[in-house]
């Protein structure tokens, strides 16, 4: 199922308009033009596009990274256009998991430790804190590697501990880019179904930009950007 | 927050670098606690003899005891103010005494040294309470013999008990004890019966000083204006700690100085040491910072946690620094008094105070070089994590 926004289901995230405008060297370059799309709650979609379609630009400004040039962008009903900067990271420590291509764990820390980090932001003890996180390392398989660093892990099991670490505060929608980038497929497959998991057993909202035609094919719904619209 | 491990276990990540910066901050550390050690030394050398109720008195206008005469005949006037502390017998208890520099060869250095000579009466170990002879005995009064302070011993050719040095060319004075006297200057100096070094150095009918105790550290004014009153006489009166304060003032403060502009050239030094080393760290660690700030951690905590780590870097190295300074504490150095123009022996003071300030100047370093590093790392954009 391919669509840009649906009636029938109560948008978890709302971009009206969205335009992004990159200014270089006195010229201006158009990234997103008033792009419109829905992301449904509990969905697992996709975004596919060509390199510089503007796929990044568009998981960041709903991710709350960057700001839109024109638009808005509503979570939850909550417009985090016009956040004020300290606002939109406190908005993304409480709203947001993020899952990244090269993982993106802290080398020093370990894998519970990892998981933990989100949580610092919190008010929660430190016994509840390592409780939390250690029940997100179960649900991504890997109770057994809580002590382990992330150097003493594999690509796949880093993943599932950023997977863990996205899923810790338990957010209401995961922004992953190219999350399986860096696997081979059997590590890959994995996560996937971990990602299809999060979103039908946890009712997580995940949006995935991709490259990879096979991964995109295990969302529910599927976006093409290309040249900063979307065309499906 | 950013856990404080987080900062502790990069820093471990980065041995190389990390060893070298904290050893640069504990090079500089280890000169500034050297300075200060020093400098506490000579207070303690210099300020260590002196009683807030005896009193100094020398010829008017004369900074020291050195460029100081007094008729010997004043002696028993000044002793006879009032004030003046008296003995069981009723006499005043005080003591007059001559100083001069002394030319010697000191052993393992070629040419000559200024050494403070002493001649004192019968009773200057006593009048000094922490005085008293450790080695050998006292000199025999009128005899051509003498007590080197602790400090001196073996530094100069003849200064060993039995063995004898030049007062002047022909006349020989004999080594037959050595004496302590809690630290202090004294220790610094070689003392032998008053009229011996009166007639052999042609001091005959005069005095340097007259050292008064006094009833108690209140009657000084009393004392010092009968002293002072009789302008003919031209004395100039001091209590004993003021006295010692100005002997050890020009000392002090070309060490504080000397050492003090050593040590501020050497922080700006390491403190650009750790600036590089945190701007690198930085450079290499983008992707992380990027990523806190996207979870959603705060500019102001990214800074903190970078200033953090560079102070952590720079109290271990001045952790390091000072705790290889205070090995000096088993070693002396010695200067020339610039006061009396003669060598002066001290000992490195590695006092609470002098920590603590070391301590707290390394943390000022890390601080002041992690202020700009840690500025860039609070303003890398969160957008960092997605490259």
């Amino acid at each position: 199922m391919n669509q840009a926004y649906r009636a029938d289901v109560r948008p978890m995230v709302r971009v009206r308009g969205l335009s992004k405008i990159y200014e270089r060297g006195g010229e201006q370059l158009k990234v997103l033009s008033g792009l419109d799309l829905d992301l449904a709650e509990g969905t697992f979609e996709a975004l596919m596009g060509p390199s510089g379609s503007g796929k990044s630009t568009l998981l960041n400004i709903i991710a709350g990274l960057d700001r839109p040039s024109a638009g808005s962008v509503e979570v939850k009903g909550e417009d985090i256009s016009h956040l004020s900067e300290g606002a939109l990271a406190a908005w993304r420590s409480r709203t947001l998991g993020f899952i990244f291509q090269s993982y993106n764990l802290m080398p020093v820390l370990t894998a519970l430790e990892n998981v933990e980090l989100p949580l610092l932001l919190t008010s929660l003890g430190g016994a509840e804190r390592r409780k939390r996180a250690e029940t997100a390392l179960r649900i991504v398989g890997l109770e057994q590697r809580m002590g382990h660093y992330p150097r003493q892990l594999s690509g796949g099991q880093e993943q599932r501990v950023a997977i863990a670490r996205a899923i810790v505060n338990d957010p209401a929608i995961i922004v992953a880019d190219e999350p399986t980038g860096d696997l081979d497929r059997q590590s890959a497959d994995d996560i996937l179904t971990l990602l299809e998991k999060l979103a039908s057993e946890m009712n997580k909202t995940i949006l995935m930009v991709t490259h990879d035609p096979v991964a995109a094919e295990r969302a529910k719904v599927r976006h093409r950007l290309d040249k900063g619209a979307l065309i499906t | 927050m950013i856990p404080f491990r987080y900062n502790i276990r990069s820093l471990l990540a980065r041995k190389a670098t990390t060893a070298a910066t904290a050893l640069g901050i504990a090079l500089v550390v280890f000169v500034l606690a050297t300075v200060l050690m020093a400098s506490a030394g000579i207070d303690k050398t210099l300020g260590s003899s002196g009683r807030a109720d005896n009193a100094v008195v020398l010829r008017k206008g004369s900074d020291a005891e050195l460029n100081s005469n007094i008729d010997a005949a004043s002696v028993g006037l000044i002793l006879a103010a009032p004030g003046a502390k008296l003995n069981d017998k009723g006499a005043p208890v005080g003591v007059g005494e001559v100083v001069v520099v002394l030319a010697l060869e000191k052993i393992g250095d070629p040419g000559f040294t200024n050494v403070l000579l002493r001649g004192v009466p019968d009773d200057a170990l006593a009048f000094r309470s922490g005085a008293r002879v450790t080695s050998g005995r006292s000199p025999k009064p009128g005899s051509d013999e003498a007590l080197i302070g602790k400090r001196l011993q073996g530094r100069f050719k003849g200064f060993q008990v039995g063995q004898s040095f030049e007062l002047r060319k022909n006349r020989q004075v004999s080594v037959v004890g050595i004496f302590e006297d809690d630290g202090s200057s004294f220790e610094s100096e070689v003392w032998a019966d008053i009229d011996t070094v009166r007639s052999g150095l042609g001091r005959e009918g005069l005095v340097s000083s007259v050292r008064v105790r006094l009833e108690s550290a209140s009657k000084f004014e009393a004392f010092k204006g009968s002293v002072e009153s009789d302008k003919n006489l031209g004395f100039e009166v001091m209590r004993e700690p003021e006295f010692l304060e100005k002997q050890a003032s020009g000392l002090r403060i070309f060490v504080t100085a000397l050492g003090g502009v050593l040590a501020v050239f050497a922080s700006v030094g390491a403190m650009i040491g750790a600036m590089i080393t945190m701007y690198g760290s930085i450079a290499s660690r983008q992707r992380e910072i990027g990523t806190l700030r996207a979870l959603g951690f705060p500019r102001w905590q990214i800074l903190l946690a970078f200033m953090l780590e560079c102070a952590l870097l720079s109290v271990c190295g001045g952790t390091v620094g000072a705790l290889a300074a205070t090995g000096l504490r088993f070693g002396s150095f010695s200067m020339v008094n610039f006061t009396s123009w003669s060598e002066m022996v001290f000992t490195f003071q590695p006092t609470i105070s002098v920590i603590a300030t070391s301590l707290i100047a390394a943390l000022a370093m890390g601080i002041l070089g992690g202020f700009l590093p840690a500025i860039r790392a609070a303003r890398v954009s969160p957008i960092q994590a997605m490259r």
